[in-house]
């Protein structure tokens, strides 16, 4: 350390040594705008094609600078997570520290080099301000940005136990094992609460609110929350769409939060006693007087019963098969979907008491004009129960099996000759659980697994989710993809020999409509004991009868209704599958905008009388 | 009340006078008030008032998430921010158990130093400035601007870096960064004889300092003295030798003293601490080539990050004396309450009342500037 | 509908016997009108549901029709014949293995296709055929327009088809 000479009193000449200044050059700083330095916090910008309008700048905000605004020029597009809002600033609050940039899901804001005022004008409103790319004042660029290393939003997910090949393979065991309380609460913490789930559900379900009671550690308030819009949690914590997980802001730059699973967690961490309390919660303790018909026991259908019970309505469901669920329970298997969670849902309802006639089909054992006379309004929700057939040569061989049908037979225990080898035609998620389903059996009784599974459709758009198709090859299947079914080959004696298909050149024509094109050249042989139809679905619509059928207006092969699913008979109204094509979720919103619709028309009924 | 009601109020016979001292006044950094009552130009009593500047502070954090805090801390002390931040992160990740890479800890450390440099040469202009000599001042703050050049660069921001956060630092450090440090570092150490022929060893200062505001280091340890303040009257104590924190036990460097006890004293201490920074930064330049991995160590969504209940106290040598954050959580995603105390909540209120009673007028300013306070620390 | 069968293959002697190409497409507008006649008679035998997609292939039968025989009028069809050619359509053969000769008493909507199908490609066979046999020149080329006509048509169907019947496989 120098020792600084204070006590010195110096030279007499001291005041010469100003001298040396004169040839110094000043400190003068030019009055010029200039660019800050290259990570400066200036100005926002806003990448509008990237922002999705999460708000969730909005929320970090310490100084609640930021305001949404509704931008009516921009598209909603809740499907695909993406609101017309964009952030706006107030620079008299913004104390520029740059977390909305860090904590941004998108990436679509930083903030520019900027070294200038904020006011351009003498207006005070120029200090709020509606940044886009270009910036406030248009000049020197991006400044702080997000970086990788600096990024405050958790892009991967918390992975679940599940069972690897070799211990799934042989069984219908559950794959997904859970999450465990400390995984969920983790899951659940990635969540910014942004809500674009909410509105890409079907059913709009709450899950902002649900996902934040779990990471409270409070999953009785989950479970409230969840039975808010869905009565089939266990179902769809499991084997929903998940167009929620599909919009998740922190899906664009990483993993989406686990909703889905959040969902399961939540259901597995309450006893089912208090979910059915919790469920009661709101239940009318009056009845109305009305009865209610309910034709399926499907998710459509109970959804709508769980409703009108709760309105204090009586409701029959009249189901044609012993157990509840429909396609739940008779087309998802065991593996991921147990039917014991299935129960569970089913048990919920009918607690509140909703009544479910089983082994009743209508046509046969009931018919429609009797449900009409006896009740003051009928629902129809039944489903896609028939699988439809390719139709080509030698496909009415008996061992040609349409995969919904087979499946049920496999759910209900049903004992068959296991083939050998199959062939699967089709590249959906029906497609995978029957192939899967068939893996499992032959594994368990000949210790391999010979199944072939051919989708029209090129790998790019596979009509199946991508984890489907990874499990099912993991569990020794061959999935290939742009095969077109040409012909069941038997031989002389009459035994199935296998599947003919050709390739498919391409899917689409050049409106981007699906025109699947041929290569006769390159021919291929399956071998299969057995081949399984994947390809659509169709209603019994025979269930009917022709005069009713004749009665009821159509749309394309579907039975025509209102926004509100009712058809244009007064008393009848429609949901579900058979209406909207298959999916769980929107099967449950369905049934509860049909059952909103049935509870108005019913008050309506009671004023005039 | 009508005039013909007025009565003149009669005071007793006196000499004595009272005389607001601020708000608005060279004598400290920000608003400050010091209501003085004086005889002739002696000083009989004094009152300090720091409720002219922000506050409330420990009130507003109450109400944020834990991560918002990081924008409001370096407000309370706007010359020497970082130890703001660097204390309250401090505090959460004993809280949360976060680790703080070893990287960002070297990068804390220069940032700590630089800091302290840039709030020195700020002192120093304003404390010769109450001397009459402002061409220190015009010095101090254009040579301080350098190191805000520094500070824009690496954290975005020239004040208010906001920089520090709890599991670390925001950003690395640009390319070149460590460069352009030295290279400032050797402008400032070509401009200490300067500052040495203008001020330090300048017989306006040297006299008028000398035995003005002096303290006992008995008295200094009695009224919660720290920092240089403290080792200006002979104390060797330093949190960052004695309690470190961070790296700074890797770290070789003196720690600066002196034994009058006086303003001259104090300015001294300060003077030589400039070197030792100097000399810790320009270690962290040599180290932090060779030390790799990340800046910050994962945490949570911040929008829901539920520190774990408990109670964290961090301490830190700042330029002003010993700052600490006192931060209680009870496990949700706000703190309960957090507890500043700011070295200057002392030195400006005790110590200042004690130190300027009995002085003169014409040293009020002066000794308030000599124990460098920063008014937000008190009223907080 | 046996008929309507055999009618294309009495059909393909009738067009090969015509040079005008007047005659030609009036033999193919009837073919058209016998097709839009046929679909008509189907639709209130079909169930009610599918009953929209006969009446589509009857409307789009009288499309065709109305085509051919505005063309048939044009006084300039002879100098026209080689411009109703643009980029010859490509047969998919998607549908090919799956075609339905006979639609039977209660045809569902795959059937109603399937058999549509059929149509489509034997017209879309014959008129190449026609093509083929004959020597370059206007008639060729008008042939070769109907073939065209009749292979879009087809890939409009395929496009239903695939739509009708694989698509809900998920």
């Amino acid at each position: 350390m120098t020792d600084i000479d204070y006590k010195a009193k110096g030279s007499i000449l001291n005041p010469l040594k100003n001298l040396q200044f004169l040839g110094r050059r000043p400190v003068t700083q030019p009055l010029e705008p200039r660019p800050a330095s290259a990570n400066y916090r200036g100005f926002h910008l806003n990448d509008w094609e990237k922002c999705i309008g999460c708000s969730t700048c909005q929320k970090v905000c310490d100084n609640a600078a930021i305001t949404m605004v509704r931008i009516p020029d921009i598209k909603e597009d809740p499907v695909n997570g993406i609101r017309n809002l964009r952030p706006a600033i107030d620079y008299g609050r913004c104390c520029w520290c740059g977390l909305c940039v860090d904590i941004c899901p998108t990436g679509s804001l930083s903030l520019s080099r900027e070294y200038v005022h904020t006011c351009t004008q003498d207006e005070i409103d120029s200090y709020f301000v509606l940044p886009d790319s270009s910036g406030m004042h248009g000049t020197y660029g991006h400044g702080w940005r997000k970086t990788a290393d600096a990024d405050l939003v958790d892009l991967s997910r918390h992975p679940m136990a599940h069972l690897e090949p070799p211990q799934r393979s042989d069984n219908f065991d559950e794959i997904m094992l859970g999450f465990t309380r400390q995984e969920a609460i983790l899951e659940a913490s990635r969540c910014v609460q942004c809500g674009m789930c909410h509105d890409a559900c079907p059913t709009h379900m709450d899950a902002p609110e649900y996902i934040r009671a779990i990471w409270q550690d409070d999953p009785e308030e989950a479970v409230r929350q969840i039975y808010r819009t869905n009565p089939f949690p266990e179902v769809c914590g499991r084997v929903c769409t998940h167009r929620c997980e599909t919009a998740c802001s922190i899906g664009r730059r990483g993993e989406p939060v686990a909703i889905r699973w959040l969902k399961r967690y939540a259901m597995d961490a309450v006893a089912p006693e208090r979910v059915k309390e919790i469920a009661a919660e709101s239940k009318s303790d009056y009845m109305t007087g009305k009865r209610i018909a309910i034709i399926g026991a499907g998710p459509a259908g109970l959804t709508a019963a769980f409703d009108l019970i709760k309105q204090g309505h009586q409701v029959d469901v009249y189901e044609g098969l012993s157990e509840a669920g429909g396609m739940t329970r008779w087309g998802i298997p065991e593996y991921r979907l147990p039917a014991a969670a299935l129960a569970r849902d089913v048990d919920v309802i009918t607690s509140l008491g909703v009544r479910i006639h089983y082994n009743r089909w209508i046509g046969r054992d009931i018919d429609m004009a009797t449900l009409q006379l006896e009740y003051d309004a009928v629902l129809l929700a039944i489903g896609l129960g028939l699988g439809r057939s390719t139709r080509i040569p030698g496909s009415d061989h008996p061992q040609v099996r349409k995969a919904v049908e087979l499946l049920r037979e496999i759910s209900q225990g049903s004992v068959f000759a296991v083939p050998r080898s199959a062939v699967v035609i089709g590249g959906g998620n029906v497609a995978m659980d029957i192939a899967r389903s068939l893996a499992r059996l032959q594994k368990r009784e000949y210790g391999t697994v010979r199944i072939t599974a051919c989708a029209l459709e090129d790998r790019a758009h596979f009509l199946a989710d991508e984890i489907e198709i990874i499990e099912a090859i993991e569990e020794g299947i061959e999935v290939l993809d742009a095969r077109g079914p040409q012909r069941c080959e038997q031989h002389a004696d009459g035994r199935l020999l296998g599947l003919k298909t050709w390739k498919v050149d391409s899917i689409f024509d050049e409106q981007q409509r699906f025109a699947p094109r041929y290569d006769n050249s390159d021919e291929r042989f399956h071998e299969g004991e057995m081949i399984i139809e994947a390809i659509g679905q169709m209603s019994d619509v025979s269930v009917l009868g022709p005069e009713l059928t004749e009665l009821l207006e159509w749309n394309r092969g579907r039975l025509k209704v209102d926004a509100a699913g009712r058809t244009n008979l007064p008393w009848l109204w429609a949901a579900g599958d058979c209406v909207n094509g298959p999916d769980v979720v929107h099967a449950v919103a369905d049934g509860h905008r049909v059952a909103a619709s049935i509870d108005a028309y019913l008050n309506i009924r009671e004023d005039v009388a | 009340m009508r005039p013909e009601n007025y009565q003149a109020i009669n005071h007793p016979p006196s000499h004595e006078y009272e005389l607001n001292f601020g708000p608005n006044h060279p004598g400290i950094e920000g608003n400050y008030a010091l209501k003085v009552k004086l005889q002739g130009d002696q000083v009989v009593e004094a009152h300090a008032d720091g409720g002219y500047l922000h506050r409330g502070f420990e009130k507003l954090m109450e109400g944020r998430l834990w991560i918002q805090n990081i924008a409001l801390v370096p407000r309370i002390c706007v010359p020497d921010p970082v130890p703001m931040e660097m204390a309250y992160s401090l505090a959460v990740e004993e809280l949360g158990g976060l680790e703080v890479p070893i990287r960002a800890q070297w990068i804390r450390v220069m940032q700590l130093e630089l800091s302290r440099i840039a709030a020195h040469l700020f002192t120093f202009g304003g404390h010769a400035a109450t001397t009459g000599m402002y061409t220190t001042m015009y010095w101090g703050v254009a040579d301080r601007d350098l190191f805000l050049d520094l500070f824009e660069e690496l954290t975005g921001g020239r004040v208010y870096h906001i920089y520090n956060i709890p599991g670390g630092v925001r950003r690395d450090i640009p390319d070149g960064y460590l460069d352009r440090v030295t290279s400032t570092l050797d402008y400032l150490e070509s401009r200490l004889p300067d500052y040495d022929n203008l001020f330090f060893t300048n017989q306006v200062f040297v006299k008028r300092a000398t035995g003005t505001g002096t303290m006992t280091q008995q008295q200094a340890l009695e009224w919660g003295v720290t920092g240089p303040n403290l080792r200006a009257t002979g104390l060797k104590l330093d949190v960052r030798r004695d309690d470190p924190y961070l790296v700074y036990d890797e770290i070789d460097f003196d720690i600066a003293t002196e034994e009058a006890g006086d303003a001259w004293a104090r300015t001294l201490v300060r003077r030589k601490e400039l070197q030792q920074s100097i000399r810790i930064v320009r270690q962290v330049i040599e180290r932090l080539p060779s030390i790799g991995g990340p800046i910050r160590c994962p945490i949570p969504n911040p929008l829901a990050w539920n520190v774990p209940a408990g109670e964290a106290y961090a301490r830190i040598d700042s330029s002003k004396g010993e700052v600490a954050y006192y931060v209680v959580s009870t496990g949700g995603d706000k703190p309960y309450r957090v507890h500043v105390r700011g070295p200057s909540s002392m030195h400006a209120v005790q110590v200042l009342e004690n130190l300027v009673t009995g002085g003169r007028l014409e040293d009020v300013a002066q000794i308030m500037f000599s124990l460098d306070a920063c008014p937000p620390e008190v009223d907080r | 509908m046996t008929e309507h069968h055999e009618g294309h293959q009495s059909g393909y002697q009738r067009l090969q016997a015509q040079k005008s190409l007047k005659e030609i497409l009036e033999i193919a507008t009837e073919f058209e009108r016998i097709a839009h006649d046929f679909y008509t008679a189907l639709v209130p035998k079909v169930s009610k549901q599918i009953r929209y997609l006969v009446e589509e292939l009857a409307a789009e039968e009288q499309e065709h029709f109305d085509l051919f025989q505005k063309l048939a009028n044009n006084p300039d069809l002879e100098k026209q014949v080689g411009t109703l050619i643009d980029t010859p359509a490509n047969d998919h053969g998607f549908s090919d293995c799956i075609h339905l000769p006979d639609l039977g008493d209660h045809p569902d909507d795959q059937a109603v296709l399937q058999y549509a199908l059929y149509r489509e490609h034997a017209a879309m066979e014959q008129y190449s055929a026609l093509a083929d046999s004959t020597e370059p020149g206007p008639v060729q080329e008008l042939f070769r327009y109907l073939a065209q006509e009749e292979t879009k048509h087809k890939n409009e169907l395929e496009k239903a088809y695939y739509e009708t019947v694989h698509r809900g496989g998920v």
